[in-house]
Order: C-alpha cells, then structure tokens, then sequence
C-alpha cells in the first residue's frame, strides 16, 4: 500500500478518463408541470401558507381590502374619481394575479424538485433482500424489513436491498440509477474507498457481503429525495437575512402609507384606500418577495441535478462564500491510478532482484498500487518463492508510511516513503547503510512528478520504484477560475516536497502541503478558519471524517466510508472530488442571483415613484413630475401595478436557471450586477409602464 | 341523589368554560379577532369623533378595522424582523 498519500483510489472509469461533460441523474419528466403549479398557485393563496411570505402576505391583505372597497368603494368615507366599483375591481384583478404568479413561481420550482423526486423514487423499488441470520442461515425478506446492523448477501444480477459497507467478497456494481455513470465500479471489504454501497444499484457479478447502515427511509437516496422536495427545506441563513431587510423595507412603507392620509386630507387632496394601497404594493419589493423561494428551491435542484446530495440549504449557500479550498493530490489533482512504471536499483542490485523483493513486499497488497507493482516484477519474471499462508502481510498504516511482509523465514520485506524505509534500514543495519544512491534515485523520480517508493529486505536497501501520476486534463484552467473568483487552492498530500512542488507548479494551486499527515488535514482547515476564511475540502476516508467535519463545506465521495459520509455536509454521488469545484460555482451562482433580483427589484421602486406619486398628488402640485406623460391618474396606477404584477413571471426563467455565472473578481461582478440589474432596473420600467398605459388607455379601461 | 337544575347550571357553564379555554389555547386566533372586534368599540367612536362627523358611522367601524389591520400588520412585520425562523 502507498505510504505517499492515506486515501488511495481504486480506478474507476471516472477517475481515469479526462475530464467528461458532467452526468446527470435521468431526465425528470416535466409533462404537466405547468398544469399542476396552476393549481398549487391557487392551493397557496391560504394564509397559513401565505404569513411565511411577509411581503406577499401584506399585498395578500391588500388584495382583500381592494376586493372589499370593489363591492362598496365608499366604505372607508367618500372616495374621489369615477367608475370607482371597476377600477377598484381592476386593482383587485392585479393584486390577487400578483399573489397568483408569486405561488407559481414556487410552485414551478417545487414542481421540478418533484418530478426529480419521483425520478430517483422509481430507481427505488421493493426488493428482496438474503439476510444472513446470526446462525448463518440466509432468509429473504422485504428490503423494507431490513435495518441497521443487519447483514445480507447480495450475488450477480441482485438490486442492492439498502445503503450499507461491504464486509466480505469482490464484486463490479452498476450505479447508473443514481449517478448515470454506466460504467462499473468495484467494490471490496477493507478499502477506504470502495466498500461503500447505496441502496437501489445493482451487482453484476461474483457476490458481496453487505452490513446495512441506514433504516429504511434514511438511505442516501431517501435524503436525495426528501432535499429535491423541499420536504425538509429551512431558510437559510442568507433567506434569513434576505427576509428580514424586505421585511423592514415593508414596514418602512407600510409606515409612509399610513401617514399619507392626514397629510392627503390637509392639503385638501385626499387619496382613496384603494390608492394606497397600490402606492403600497408598489413601493414594497414585491419582485425579489415572490420569487425568493423559487431562487432557493431553483438552487437546491440544480446541486441535485449534479448528483450531489448536500444535508441542508445552508451548506450549498457557504460554497458560494468558500475562500479556500483543500484538495488531495492523488485522485483529485491527478488521475488517481498511480502504476508501477519503472523499478531503479540501488546498491549493486540489478532490476531483476529488486522485482523479485518488491513482489514479496507487495504479495499482501490489495492497492492498485500494490497490483501494479505485482505486475511489473512478474513481467521482469519475479516469482513468490515462499508459502504466502505461512507469510505474515504487514498493513500500510499512516505511522509508519510503509508496508510489506514478513517472510516464513524471518526475514522482513518492506516497501514506503523513502524516509521510512531509511529509518527502517538503520534501525537493522546501522553500520551499512548507504543511502546516496538511494536520495539519488528519489530525487529523480520526484523532479518527474512521480511517487517514489523505496524497497528493503531487513537491513539491505534494493532501491526505488517509480509509481507514476499524472495532473487531470484541465485541471490547471479551473484552478485559474477559482483564482479569478477569489479562491485559494490548497493541495494536500502525503507525498514528498519535490513531488508535491513538481505537481503543484503543474497543476496551477495556490499552495501546496507536503507530507502531510491526517492530522495535518485538520490543522490546515483549523489555520485558515482562524484567518476568518471559509473552508472547503473533499474526502473519502475514515481518517479525513475529522477534517470534513471542522470544515465549512465537507464534500465526501459515495464511494467513501460511512464515517466521511457522516461528517461531510454534502456527498458526492459520482465520487469526483473535482465536483467541489461546480458545487463552489452553484453556491456562488444561487447568491448572485438572489442580489441582482434583490438589485432589479429595488431599482424598479424609482420608476413606479414616477409613475404613481404624480398620479396620486397632481392637486397637490405634483402632476409636473409625470415624465411618461401617462394618460390619467388611474391609468397610471393600473400601468404599474400591471408592470408590478407581469415582471413576477417575466423573471421566473431567470429565477429558476439562476444569473450566468461569470468568474470575475467580486469587483468587477458587482461593476456588472450593478449595471445590469441597478440601471437596467430603472430604465426598463419606464419604457414597460409607459408601453401598458398605452395599451390601458387606448382599450379605455381608464 | 338526582340534581336539581338550579345546580346542574353552574356545573355546565363551568364545563363550557373550560371547554372554551382548551379549545382557545389551541387555536387563539378567534380569540384575538374577537378581542380586535370589541377594542373597534372603543376606537370607532374615537375616529368619529375626530372626523367631527364628516364621516358616517359605517364609515368609521370600517377605518377603526382598517388602522387595527395596519397595526397588526406592523406588528407581524417586526415579528418576522425579530424572529425570521418562525416564519
């Protein structure tokens, strides 16, 4: 086993190859989406649903009273104009299709999310599971019997009855119902990485040994689906804080409302309630109101659609603001598949010799590293020459950084971190050690960017194999990315400096630590929180779970053990540790969007003022200040409260496919935000109002 | 011994009672309206009087109900200011 790095990988097709356009999970089927968010609109207009919207709710009370002076437009005191019974009666029609589009805009949103559940529920299905009793008989029962703790045997054609570890036997497992990677992985006991198995795939051939790990209900796949429903959806601390300043924007209007009608009586032009309560709806940011949620939902669907399933909004909402990110080199910067490429003798020993040692040092060794190593000597014709079951495997254990076996006759064969392997030499054979050739032959391997592993028989040093890797395609140019967007680049590894240095300039990080224990991981996480910053960092191995869980965002891999899965806030279906990248992306994207909408919302305010105020006042003197020229009082307040109503679903497709995201500074985001949803925002009311006081005028609804 | 009426009423009336607080401490919101509804009592008479009778009667139960629903609006503003998570 390789000393170089703690979490190895066993090589999957997705590991291996460049970088593939990103899978999905199946296409969810939308038919009748759109029928069913009509009807929901309509089943959220109860108020009990309605109060968890403070700016929709007040225009909810705004519509009843509007709707209340349609039937008696005196019923608060004399009010002025004409044909007050349909233009009140128009008012009501827009503020209750105000409250209508608001719920279709969650509606569509949850209606997505639904139809995504409904998707990985049909990958779930009633099996039948072998439970292997504690008398080691097999009886079959309902998957939906089993429970945590309990053991079944799965063989060749069998759908996986439930999340669980793998504890005995060898098998290739087809996980496209989840990750829509069609290709197989492998999955053994022991591993890190591979004896990890999610409920509802299937085993395509030889058998495996299952301990169930999660209840029914609570498996990877239920939680999927619970979070793309928004069964179980909070607020999050950004929705939080969003709701609270609309909130006090509301109250701020709500408070200038009510003082307007002294004020209006005094100066003898007296405004009637159903005015005000336009000028109301008007003010308050009805846009960002009623579509906040949709952003949110929007959000978590699209985490979902990349086969990542992350525990909660919160933790998909502090990617977007993730300063650091800590990645492992094997597996993550690299391909992951370090193979034996070259065997360099040192001390006299010829390759042959040196074949034939690290063949007994690696006979033990379930690594593909190990396997690679196996294949190599036997291909310079090494053979076992002693009784593996009278043997002793000796395991690679991050202590000591190096593994082997212990011969039938005494003698001790090792292979690890060249540091190790010195100190193991000394500590046999003091007197003789030299170890140029050695530091000789490790510097070469490192300046090439490779894992150097020495290899010892007792005393005697035999040399270094060089287990090659290589930097994933593209890596450097998203790394670039994640510079522009403000992101450090942290890359952890157990190799040595000169390996991690060579990788590192090759790959583009930030920084870079070598060495590094997993102790160290969590110290790294530790040291850049204590700068303020927030953390990210992906993981698969039970020795990461520490690190995963002191970080921001932890991003464990499927593939993991059930303690990384346990104390990361996300996991990663397709096990690529690179999808930390798109998760940061997502975060920042579902952030931007709810700014520039907050920004466009806002901004519209000012050409409403425009439109309603001079409307309103034109006694009082104001009527200079109707710029648009719009036609009449009433028709300007329709004009805006229909621009009001008609831009909810107008920004729906926005909402939901959320801003494009840019990498650019944070600077030059809000340079562009700014101009886009802070000036355009203002301008374009102005052309729509005047355009629908055209239209209003000309139908002569006032 | 059978009770008489005259001492099965008391009975009643404290059982409706007791009844009545259960059933408004599970629901409390016809409770508040109730309570809105009879504080408009105090508050029309009030806006009457300082519209100095430019207004009717209707007119000024109606406002009473309208400033009630303003302030209570204003009012579950600050709660969602000061208690975001409840909502």
């Amino acid at each position: 086993m390789t000393p170089a790095n703690s979490s190895t990988r066993t090589p999957s097709p997705s590991n291996q190859s460049p970088r593939q356009p990103r899978q999905r999970t199946a296409k969810v089927n939308t038919s009748g989406l759109y029928n069913r968010a009509i009807r929901d609109a309509f089943a959220k207009l109860n108020p009990r649903l309605m109060v968890k919207n403070p700016v929709m709710f007040v225009v909810w009370v705004g519509t009843i009273i509007t709707a209340i002076v349609t039937i008696d437009p005196n019923l608060f005191g004399p009010s002025p104009g004409h044909n007050l019974r349909l233009y009140n009666g128009l008012l009501a029609l827009i503020l209750f299709l105000t409250l209508l589009f608001a719920n279709f805009a969650e509606a569509v949103a949850e209606g997505r999310g639904k139809a995504q559940a409904d998707a990985l529920r049909a990958t779930k299905s009633d099996t039948s599971a072998r439970k292997v009793l504690p008398d080691g008989t097999i009886q079959e029962v309902s998957s939906t019997a089993l429970r945590r703790g309990d053991q079944v045997k799965v063989i060749a054609g069998d759908i996986i009855p439930g999340d669980g570890e793998v504890i005995g036997g060898i098998a290739s497992v087809d996980e496209s119902a989840i990750t829509g990677e069609s290709a197989p992985v492998l999955k053994q006991p022991g591993t890190d990485i591979a004896s990890s198995v999610t409920g509802g795939t299937r085993i395509l051939s030889d058998e495996l040994m299952i301990r169930i790990t999660a209840d029914p209900g609570k498996g990877f796949i239920d939680r999927m689906i619970a979070l793309v429903e928004g069964a179980e959806r909070s607020k999050t601390p950004n929705e939080i804080a969003l709701t609270i300043l609309l909130s006090a924007l509301t109250l701020i209007f709500l408070v200038v409302i009510a003082a307007i009608p002294p004020i209006a009586n005094y100066s003898k032009s007296p405004v009637s309630i159903a005015n005000l309560i336009s000028l109301l709806v008007a003010l308050i940011p009805t846009t960002i109101g009623g579509l906040l949620s949709a952003i949110g939902i929007a959000g978590m669907d699209r985490v979902a659609q990349f086969n990542v399933i992350a525990t909660s909004g919160r933790a998909v909402e502090a990617c977007g603001d993730i300063n650091t990110l800590i990645l492992d080199k094997t597996g993550t910067i690299t391909l992951g598949n370090r193979l034996a490429e070259e065997f360099l003798p040192v001390n006299g020993h010829s390759a042959e010799e040196m074949a034939h040692v690290s063949l007994a040092a690696s006979v033990f060794d379930e690594t593909p590293e190990g396997k690679s190593i196996v294949r190599l000597a036997e291909k310079l014709g090494a053979t076992v020459d002693f009784d593996p079951n009278k043997a002793e495997g000796v395991e690679f254990s991050a202590k000591t950084r190096m593994s082997g076996t212990n011969l039938p006759d005494g003698q001790e064969v090792r292979k690890g971190a060249v540091s190790a392997i010195k100190g193991f030499v000394r500590s046999r054979n003091s007197a003789n050690s030299d170890l140029s050739e050695l530091d000789v032959a490790y510097e070469r391997v490192s300046r090439l960017g490779g894992t150097p592993l020495a290899v010892c028989r007792d005393g005697e040093l035999y040399g270094v194999i060089y287990l090659k890797d290589i930097v994933k395609p593209g890596i450097k140019e998203r790394f670039d990315q994640m510079r522009r967007m403000g992101i450090r680049t942290v890359m952890l590894t157990g190799d040595n400096r000169i390996t991690a240095e060579v990788i590192a300039a090759e790959a583009g990080v930030d920084d870079f630590i070598a060495e590094a224990t997993p102790e160290d991981k969590i110290d790294v996480v530790r040291a850049e929180q204590a700068q303020g910053k927030l953390v990210a960092m992906t993981g698969d191995g039970t020795n990461d779970a520490p690190a995963l869980a002191q970080a921001n965002v932890g991003v464990a891999m499927n593939s993991g053990t059930q303690a990384a899965k346990e104390a990361a806030n996300m996991v990663d279906l397709d096990s690529d540790p690179t999808k930390l990248i798109d998760i940061v992306t997502i975060g920042k994207q579902l952030l931007i969007t709810r700014g520039a909408l907050t920004t466009f919302s806002i901004a519209n305010d000012i050409s409403k003022y425009f439109a309603i105020i001079p409307a309103m006042f034109s006694a009082a003197g104001l009527g200079t200040l109707n710029i648009m020229g719009l036609a009449s009082s009433q028709s300007a307040i329709l004009s805006a409260l229909i621009y009001n109503a008609l831009i909810i679903p107008a920004l729906i497709p926005l909402a939901l496919k959320g801003v494009e995201f840019r990498p650019l500074t944070a600077d030059q985001l809000l340079q562009r935000n700014v101009l886009i949803y802070g000036v355009g925002g203002v301008i374009a009311p102005f052309i729509a109002i005047k355009l629908i006081d055209m239209v209003v005028a000309g139908i002569g609804l006032a | 011994m059978k009770l008489k009426l005259i001492d099965e009423i008391p009975v009643q009336v404290v059982e409706s009672a007791v009844f009545l607080r259960d059933e408004l401490r599970k629901r409390p919101l016809p409770l508040r309206l109730f309570l809105a509804l009879c504080f408009n009592l105090i508050l029309a008479p009030t806006v009457l009087a300082a519209t100095d009778g430019a207004i009717s009667r209707v007119n000024a139960y109606a406002l009473g109900i309208l400033a009630l629903v303003t302030v209570a609006l204003a009012i579950y503003l600050f709660a969602v200011m000061l208690q975001p998570e409840r909502f």
